[in-house]
């Protein structure tokens, strides 16, 4: 036996940090096992108390004795969380101790190896072989057994076949879901940005527009354009600081309601910050007859009913756009369509998603491989399918409405893509801002950039404006005011005018006229055919960026502090407060 | 030369906390005006893409290094001390990811799955030491692996492990390695690495289980030699078959045997053979070559056996991954209504799943299929590693001198000093002197 000194004090080093590792390993159990008491999901006082709440939902003495709890739980959670920390190191210091401590003891203690020369090493290998097969006989046996265990612990209810797959998932209850207004209602309304069907073109109506029949002042900035149902007009505003939705009459421009969005599960108290010429309330809203959707430029999305009740919200951010969100929400049938294009020169999170308007439940969500943008998408029937036509550098992508599959792109666009595409003449036409105007035919399938372009136009492309059609013919309009008149079949320009006019709103079609809105004024009425004709100019007092909207014969147009009726002369302005 | 070296490496130490200063979360996280400060919501935390790059720069050095230091310097004191820096960055600064050993999930996954698309770093770390081992043997073992460091850190008093028992229990990391790669590939999860009983301790954080099972396997560890390595680690079963076809191979002594058995003295992992005689009988291997062919003739009933059980293990497998287990709860609620608490996982799970039943349940019959084809793999899988192992053990050894098992030996260098020529070779024994017998 090693009597040294030197092993005495390693052996008696390993046995103390020995010790100290059991004791701290000890305190650390009983910790984790007294910790299971306090668990708040599984807490039988604590779900006691929540079952007793559900039945007097209002009972405040019930509701701060569940918050204390809850509050002792976290806290002594913490505790427990910073005891295993300091615990975790000094385990580790001490089984250091112990480990390099025994270690020197124990080579302190072993004898120098004498091997000696080894006899029957054939048959002392063939006997070892015959073992470890034996032995691995074992394992592949307590192997199968352990499996045959799991596979009876398991029992699994699942059919086995596809027919009774089937049969139990339509056994499954669906959620409910609403009939949607009949396509007539949504053409004779401006449900969302540009119209029903995002082309910017309104049902035929035969009232003149010569002035303003009423104006109203807005609390909140914003940017959206107006929406119009019936006879309600809603629009949103929004600060850093507050995000509301605003219900006007839509016959006399009185504020029936305001509603503030605010509170919205999982969204962050701070904000992110937005540039002043985007806002917080960028995107235009959206209705289907039933309610209003809203999106905010800090992922704050919400569903309101008629008479401005919160009917769901969603958190859909953070959101990552240099610029700010300012893509305009989209509508079809009771589904509510999120276009979220984010990063900065590269692909950062962006995704389409459709919602359930009722649930605000989502349906779909495919990602898409772009960075930011702020076209709006539009939603087509073209080629047999539902098709959802979506913009952004360098894609123009097309998703089936069903499933969000993808069916075709074209990589065609680039610079940062703001107008957004319409439907006419059987071409999606839009815009490569600043570079071309291009017409594309939506029946392909997988890449269709070399295949399906029928034409492009190089000439007087704006950079903001969306472009406007009548079916025959294309009308786009440049920051500056230059008009241009397309041919739709071949892209051939057929005229084009100067209109001396700033313009930043995207022009709309009305009853065979097309309204160019300036950026301070006027809204210049021409005819929307194949020689230029100007019919008539109305002097506005205010700074336009959103685009008008045009329902009953009436066009609404959203200025910087004033909501606008434009319609038949009126004898009287009319002005709400 | 050794100076010079030992400034490089002063100086790599000194840029090491320059890399984690810049290391900096691509979206930073909302601004919590309570102070909260947000959590990571992954271990260790997301980092730029060229300090990833950076760690897989370090991890080919290493690699470099501990070749050298195997095969040039013979050192199984650098080796020590390479094994120290590894479980440093490896281990507790990188926190065991990303790692070799859980690196081939990532390499199936994104077969298997076209959405994902596999990080050079994980191809990296998965076949730089694959390829270095059927160079040079296991020298990531040797002194890269930071679980391998750990547990030649706690090993106090090594007894050996009967080899009939060795064997045997050397077929059950193949089994995980072919588990893990199921859930990989199905896209369940990554077990290999949720299952590492080591990792925790790098992280000073886990369940109990883990935690226990990592307590039990240092315990074991400090008389066992490596029993991870030897008995469960999927990427060590790799990286023993890659050894098996290695270019060179460690040798104990530089110059020739003297059989004194010293090496197998030294040897903490069972690794080294004795050679094996030649047969004095020629009449007496029939027996032996009889059953090698039985064994080859059972071989594909084995693999078929095998594939037949793993496919009625599927439908349990299944409910590894969440969505079947889910699909599998609400199924269950249909026929059977059991009460949940309010706000409690199993009812709020529930209430997701009843939101879109038809969802959950298509995600589950998608599962379960790809489910059906693994398991049938599995489990074939399982025959033939069985299968192949009883034949291995079936067939003669041609060894004349004492040898470490190409595949059992982890290249760890501790034989090297213990063979009387080496120590010639190092001037620290006299050469022809009595230590070596003829």
């Amino acid at each position: 036996m090693n009597t040294s000194p030197v092993y005495r004090a390693f052996a008696l080093t390993a046995w103390i940090a020995g010790v100290f590792c059991l004791l701290v390993c000890g305190v650390m159990i009983y910790e984790h096992f007294a910790a299971a008491t306090r668990d708040p999901w599984t807490s039988p006082r604590l779900l006691a108390l929540r079952e007793k709440l559900a039945a007097e939902p209002k009972n405040a003495a019930l509701q701060k004795q569940i918050r204390q709890l809850d509050l002792e739980f976290r806290r002594k959670f913490r505790q427990r969380l910073a005891l295993d920390k300091t615990g975790g190191w000094l385990l580790l210091g001490g089984a250091l101790a112990l480990v390099l401590a025994a270690g020197q003891a124990a080579a302190l203690k072993k004898p120098p190896p004498l091997p000696q020369p080894q006899t029957g090493v054939r048959e002392l290998a063939v006997k070892r072989a015959s073992r470890a097969r034996w032995s691995l006989a074992a394992v592949g046996f307590a192997a199968a057994g352990s499996l045959l265990i799991v596979r009876l612990g398991h029992t699994s209810v699942l059919p086995a076949n596809p027919a009774a797959w089937q049969k139990l998932s339509a056994k499954a209850p669906e959620a409910p879901v609403e009939d949607a207004p009949a396509l007539s209602e949504f053409q004779a309304n401006w449900p969302r940005f540009r119209g029903w069907d995002g082309s910017g073109a309104s049902a035929p109506a035969s009232k003149a527009v010569s002035g303003i029949l009423w104006r109203a002042a807005i609390p909140l900035p914003g940017n959206n354009s107006p929406i119009v149902w019936g006879d309600h007009v809603f629009i949103s505003g929004g600060t850093a600081a507050r995000r509301e939705v605003y219900g006007y009459n839509a016959s006399s421009g009185a504020l029936l309601w305001q509603r503030a969005i605010e509170n919205v599960p999982g969204s962050p108290p701070k904000v992110p910050e937005v540039p002043e010429d985007t806002g917080y309330a960028a995107p235009t809203m959206a209705t289907d007859g039933r309610r209003v959707y809203v999106l905010f430029a800090n992922g704050d999305l919400g569903a309101l009913d008629f008479g401005g009740s919160i009917a769901w919200t969603r958190y859909l951010g953070p959101l990552n756009n240099p610029y700010g969100c300012a893509t305009s929400l989209a509508i079809w049938g009771n589904n509510l369509l999120v276009q979220l294009d984010q990063g900065g020169s590269r692909p950062a999170g962006s995704k389409l998603i459709l919602l359930q308007g009722a649930s605000g439940r989502v349906l779909w969500e495919r990602p898409r491989p772009v960075p930011a943008s702020w076209a709006t998408p539009i939603v087509v029937e073209a080629a047999g399918k539902t098709q959802i036509i979506t913009l952004a550098n360098p894609w123009v992508i097309s998703y089936a409405l069903a499933d969000g599959n993808e069916l075709w792109r074209a990589q065609l666009l680039e610079n940062e893509i703001v107008p957004s595409p319409v439907l006419a003449g059987g071409l999606v036409v839009l815009l490569s801002p600043s570079a071309r105007l291009l017409a594309l035919r939506p029946d392909g399938a997988g890449d269709v950039t070399r295949t399906h372009l029928a034409w492009t136009s190089a000439e007087n492309v704006p950079d903001i404006a969306s472009p406007v059609s009548n079916g025959e013919l294309v009308f786009t309009v440049t920051s500056s005011g230059m008009t241009t008149c397309f041919q739709t079949r071949d892209g051939k320009k057929i005229w084009e005018k100067e209109l001396e006019t700033d313009v930043q709103a995207s022009p709309g079609i009305m009853d065979g006229r097309l309204f160019i809105l300036g950026e301070h004024g006027p809204l210049v009425t021409l005819q929307a055919g194949r020689e230029f004709r100007e019919m008539g100019r109305i002097p506005l007092p205010d700074k336009f960026v959103a685009s008008p909207a045009f329902a009953g014969g009436h066009v609404f147009l959203r200025g910087m502090t004033n909501l606008y009726c434009l319609g038949p002369a009126a004898s009287g302005l009319a002005q709400q407060p | 030369m050794f100076r010079r070296l030992k400034w490089i490496g002063v100086l790599g130490m000194m840029l090491l906390p320059a890399l984690m200063i810049c290391a900096e979360q691509r979206f930073p996280p909302p601004d919590f005006e309570s102070g909260y400060s947000l959590p990571s919501p992954s271990t260790p935390p997301t980092r730029c893409l060229w300090l990833q790059y950076a760690d897989a720069g370090v991890f080919l050095a290493a690699l470099a290094v501990a070749v050298w230091l195997i095969y040039k310097k013979r050192s199984r004191r650098g080796l020590f001390w390479l094994s120290l820096f590894s479980l440093a960055y490896f281990g507790f600064y990188r926190k065991g990811c990303l790692c070799p050993i859980g690196s081939p999930q990532n390499v199936v996954y994104g077969l298997f799955n076209p959405d994902y698309a596999v990080p050079v770093t994980a191809l990296i770390f998965c076949f730089a030491p694959i390829a270095v081992t059927l160079f040079a043997g296991r020298a990531f073992c040797a002194g890269v692996c930071p679980q391998g460091a750990l547990q030649d850190l706690v090993l106090v008093k090594p007894v050996a492990v009967p080899l009939w028992l060795e064997e045997a229990l050397g077929v059950v990391p193949f089994i995980f390695l072919g588990a893990g790669l199921v859930c990989a590939g199905t896209g369940t999860g990554f077990v290999i690495c949720r299952y590492d009983p080591l990792v925790p301790f790098f992280r000073l954080s886990g369940g109990t289980f883990i935690l226990t099972a990592g307590a039990a396997f240092l315990l074991a560890g400090m008389f066992v030699g490596r029993p991870y390595c030897r008995f469960l680690c999927p990427y060590g079963g790799l990286l023993r078959l890659a050894s098996l076809a290695s270019k060179w191979r460690v040798r104990v002594t530089p110059d020739v045997c003297t059989q004194c058995r010293l090496c197998e003295q030294s040897c903490p992992f069972g690794a080294m053979r004795e050679p094996a005689p030649a047969e004095s009988n020629p009449a007496s291997p029939a027996p032996e070559r009889k059953r090698l062919a039985w064994l080859l003739a059972l071989l594909p009933l084995l693999i078929i056996a095998g594939a037949w059980a793993g496919s009625k293990l599927s439908p349990a497998a299944a409910q590894l991954d969440p969505g079947v287990a889910l699909a599998e709860r609400y199924a269950r609620q249909q026929s059977h209504p059991a009460r949940y608490g309010l706000m409690t996982p199993e009812a709020l799970s529930l209430d997701r799943a009843a939101a879109n039943p038809g969802a959950v349940l298509a995600s589950a019959a998608d599962m379960r299929h790809r489910f059906d084809l693994a398991c049938w793999l599995f489990g074939g899988w399982i025959g033939l590693v069985i299968g192949v192992k009883l034949i291995a053990l079936s067939v003669r050894s041609g060894r004349t001198d004492y040898e470490p098992d190409r595949g059992a030996c982890v290249a760890c260098a501790r034989c090297f000093t213990a063979c009387p020529n080496e120590r010639v070779r190092l001037g620290l024994a006299p050469a022809g002197g009595e230590s070596a017998p003829s």
